[in-house]
């Protein structure tokens, strides 16, 4: 990790020296002990803040997005030949390259605005789930080495396993080591468990029609509608969505419970070929809603119905904006 | 359901959403020939599948009704040479995925049926009346209005 670190660091600085990036997103040592957040480096001397470790929760695909298209909207009143051009350098690990492909896919943006600076990724620590391992205690102080979580919290000393609080996307992840990159930081590492990415959709599959509407409901109930699950989304970037919408309105802003289905049945319906199970939605939410459950379906019938993994590769087109002849059709009614 | 069985006349409230160049024409044809189909559909005509937005199907149960029915140009004869596939696809996602969250299947339903087959609109519409009977009223993801 540590050599990653400096490698890192050293590449941000040289980028930023010789103008090939204008800013640098990345992860920083959070305020909170066993944390780290997104931060922006411009100048050679911040490079040092940057921080690659098992804490680096969020996708920054969602910044690079947001820098890209924030600049361009403040070039609109300037003069053709006086405009700028920004290239924005991040650090991506294998699903946040995969949003990347997802933007470049949807033409949000050229590859040439981007600077990628890959890293490889082993997962990273759910907070919740820490949380749940310490019975809720506060967290005054903690480490973590060599996969294991050294914490001090106010009733003693303890110590756990990262890979029993590793988040859910990361147990099973296919793609961790970035797909595209300009650089990379860091050699390869293997994949964590793709093989049983899918068991825990299989298992609720099975479950009765009424036991899923259950847990779709229970689940449904703990929402707030902060929506920061799609703050937090890199493939939610519409100016505009549909939650907003008052011409029509889509979804009633009230407390009905049928709203906030509808609200989240139809952001998870928006995932189709998009959602690249970055778990940053699930990390964000402070109701714990189990988004994942659902939003692995849509992933494993993408992957059934089209044969589209979102993001996995710069070849493929968007799975919803294009079709097959032979695609399948046994959902048809013949009466 | 206890609803079903409480109101013996209980009849269902079918939201079907038609292409204008197939199933619209087919269901004129059903008309014109004085074809009987049960008149529990309320027919919503779109220029194409592939303009139906998936938010329509969602929005129609919420809002009270009893089962959507989505039908276009068979593959291969659209108007628009390629809409009903792109909706194709659209649906299979959408269709598997309210499934997978407890929803009853047969309230969404999506068929084919050209300009010619006024029969067959006929045969889908009473087909598609009986499954939506058998269920018995939409409980779930509707609002309660008032
Ligand atoms: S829906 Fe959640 S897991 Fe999927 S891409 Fe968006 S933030 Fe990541
Ligand atoms: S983050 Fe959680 S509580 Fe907030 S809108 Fe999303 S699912 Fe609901």
């Amino acid at each position: 990790m540590e050599n990653i670190e400096t490698k890192l660091r050293e590449e941000a600085k040289r980028l930023l020296l010789e103008k090939k990036a204008d800013v640098i997103v990345g992860y920083e040592k959070g305020t909170l002990p066993l944390t780290a957040t997104p931060c922006f480096i411009t100048t050679p001397e911040e490079a040092d803040k940057l921080v690659w470790n098992d804490l680096c929760t969020q996708n920054l695909a969602k910044f690079v997005h947001d820098l890209i298209t924030q600049h361009k909207n403040s070039q609109k009143r300037v003069k053709p030949e006086d405009r700028k051009k920004k290239v924005i350098g991040v650090v991506a690990r294998g699903c946040t390259t995969r949003s990347l492909i997802i933007h470049l896919q949807e033409r949000q943006y050229g590859r040439d605005e981007v600077y990628i600076i890959g890293v490889p990724c082993t997962g990273y620590m759910d907070v919740k789930k820490l949380k749940v391992a310490v019975n809720g205690a506060d967290i005054v102080e903690g480490s973590i080495a060599d996969g294991k979580i050294s914490i001090t919290t106010a009733e003693g000393e303890k110590s756990i396993a990262l890979k029993d609080v590793l988040a859910e996307s990361c147990r099973t992840c296919r793609f961790n080591n970035p797909i595209i990159s300009d650089t990379m930081v860091g050699s390869p590492v293997p994949a964590m468990n793709p093989d049983h990415e899918y068991d825990d959709v299989s298992e609720f599959e099975k479950k009765s029609i009424e036991e899923r509407w259950t847990y779709f409901t229970k689940e449904m109930e703990k929402c707030i509608r902060c929506n920061a699950c799609r703050q937090a989304c890199p493939s939610c970037y519409c100016p505009t969505c549909f939650v907003e919408q008052s011409q029509p309105q889509w979804v009633g802003i009230g407390e009905d419970k049928t709203d906030t289905q509808v609200f989240q049945l139809m952001r998870l319906y928006h995932m189709v070929g998009r959602c690249v199970d970055c778990g940053s939605c699930v990390a964000v939410c402070p109701m714990g809603v189990d988004l994942r459950k659902f939003l692995k379906k849509i992933d494993k019938d993408c992957w059934e119905l089209f044969g589209n993994r979102a993001g996995s590769s710069m070849e493929d087109t968007p799975p919803l904006g294009k079709y097959s002849e032979n695609d399948k059709e046994e959902f048809i009614f013949n009466p | 359901m206890a609803e079903n069985l409480a109101s013996k006349d209980w009849e269902p409230k079918i939201v079907a959403i038609v292409c204008n160049w197939c199933t619209y024409a087919g269901a004129d044809l059903a008309g014109i020939s004085r074809i009987q189909y049960p008149p529990n559909v309320r027919i919503i005509r779109v220029p194409c599948t592939g303009r139906i937005n998936p938010f329509y199907i969602v929005k129609a149960l919420q809002t009270g009704a009893d089962g959507v029915l989505v039908s276009g140009c068979h593959p291969g004869e659209c108007h628009y040479i390629s809409g009903n596939l792109v909706a194709r696809r659209k649906f299979a996602a959408l269709k598997s995925f309210l499934s997978y969250i407890g929803m009853e299947g047969d309230r969404t339903m999506f068929t084919w049926v050209s300009a010619s087959e006024g029969d067959r609109f006929a045969q889908v519409i009473r087909g598609v009346t009986a499954k939506v009977k058998a269920l018995g009223p939409a409980t779930k993801l509707k609002k309660k209005l008032g």
